[in-house]
């Protein structure tokens, strides 16, 4: 329901501010970088000024930032695959299995 | 700025175009197959079929053009092991989920480390197709359409695994007290 009054006053008020329920429903996209513009610059605007918004962005961002963290590849694989690839790259290609 | 293969020699775009992406592509096949020895092997034959196909390869987009050649050879890996599960592809990038990750190495402490101690225990309770998701997008920085190629499922369905995990990790952590609880409304 209130998804429904979301989209009918954003069709009604094209320009008008974001409210927490539009801004809930772009907050992940937003936070990725998925979305256009337009929507970026009213969850930006929103979240200057919203409390409980900004924290919940804050909240997924700290989340985002250890999850990034966790996934540091360890180097040794991604070295011999380099080394694969310059014998690839040399001609070194073995035949099609 | 992007050269047409074909005008400098297999070689230099296998060099230009390919070469720049295999950290990712071992990521991404890290977290497809969950296992360090598989990962590498499909790799290796991501690299060898881009090779073959450098020549065809328009230049544009490398990174969803080795995503795809990619997930097509797990598809021949898992057919080749397992022709019953061909039809779901889910089977195909998530049933070989049977050992951890044990290759993650925190570069910096959070919160004093108890976020990231916090967050593995999370992790590990996360169903295999949430991990996936999350492993790609926010480990490894994918965007949700080079996700969704990976994975051979539609960007939507992306975007609400990606959605749902982010709750149950949120909802984890906040029963730890390391987060706050979602809001309601």
């Amino acid at each position: 329901m209130m998804a429904l009054v979301v989209r009918v006053r954003r069709r009604v008020r094209p320009d008008a501010p974001a409210i927490c329920p539009e801004v809930a429903r772009s907050l992940q996209r937003y936070l990725d970088g998925e979305v256009d513009a337009k929507t970026l610059r009213l969850v930006a605007a929103h979240l200057e000024i919203c409390r409980r918004c900004g924290l919940e962005a804050q909240t997924y961002r700290a989340l985002k930032a250890a999850l990034r963290r966790s996934g540091a590849p360890p180097a040794e694989p991604i070295e011999r695959l380099r080394s694969f690839a310059d014998r690839v790259a040399a001609g070194d290609v073995p035949d099609e299995g | 700025m992007s050269t047409q293969p074909g005008a400098r020699g297999p070689d230099a775009a296998f060099q230009e175009h390919v070469v720049p992406e295999i950290g990712v592509l071992y990521r991404v096949a890290l977290s497809i197959t969950r296992s360090p020895a598989d990962a590498e092997d499909l790799v290796q034959d991501t690299l060898l079929r881009a090779y073959r196909g450098i020549g065809s390869f328009d230049g544009r987009h490398p990174r969803a053009w080795l995503l795809t050649i990619l997930r097509n050879a797990q598809v021949n890996r898992v057919r080749r092991r397992r022709p019953d599960l061909m039809d779901d592809p889910d089977e195909v990038t998530g049933r070989a989920a049977t050992t951890e990750d044990e290759s993650a190495q925190p570069e910096e402490a959070f919160m004093a480390g108890v976020l990231d101690e916090h967050l593995r225990a999370a992790l590990d309770e996360l169903p295999i197709k949430f991990r996936q998701v999350v492993d790609l997008v926010d480990v490894n920085e994918l965007s949700y359409q080079e996700a969704a190629d990976a994975l051979g499922v539609p960007m939507g369905t992306v975007m609400s695994r990606l959605s749902r995990a982010r709750r149950r990790l949120r909802d984890h952590l906040a029963r730890d007290g390391i987060l706050p609880r979602r809001r309601r409304g």
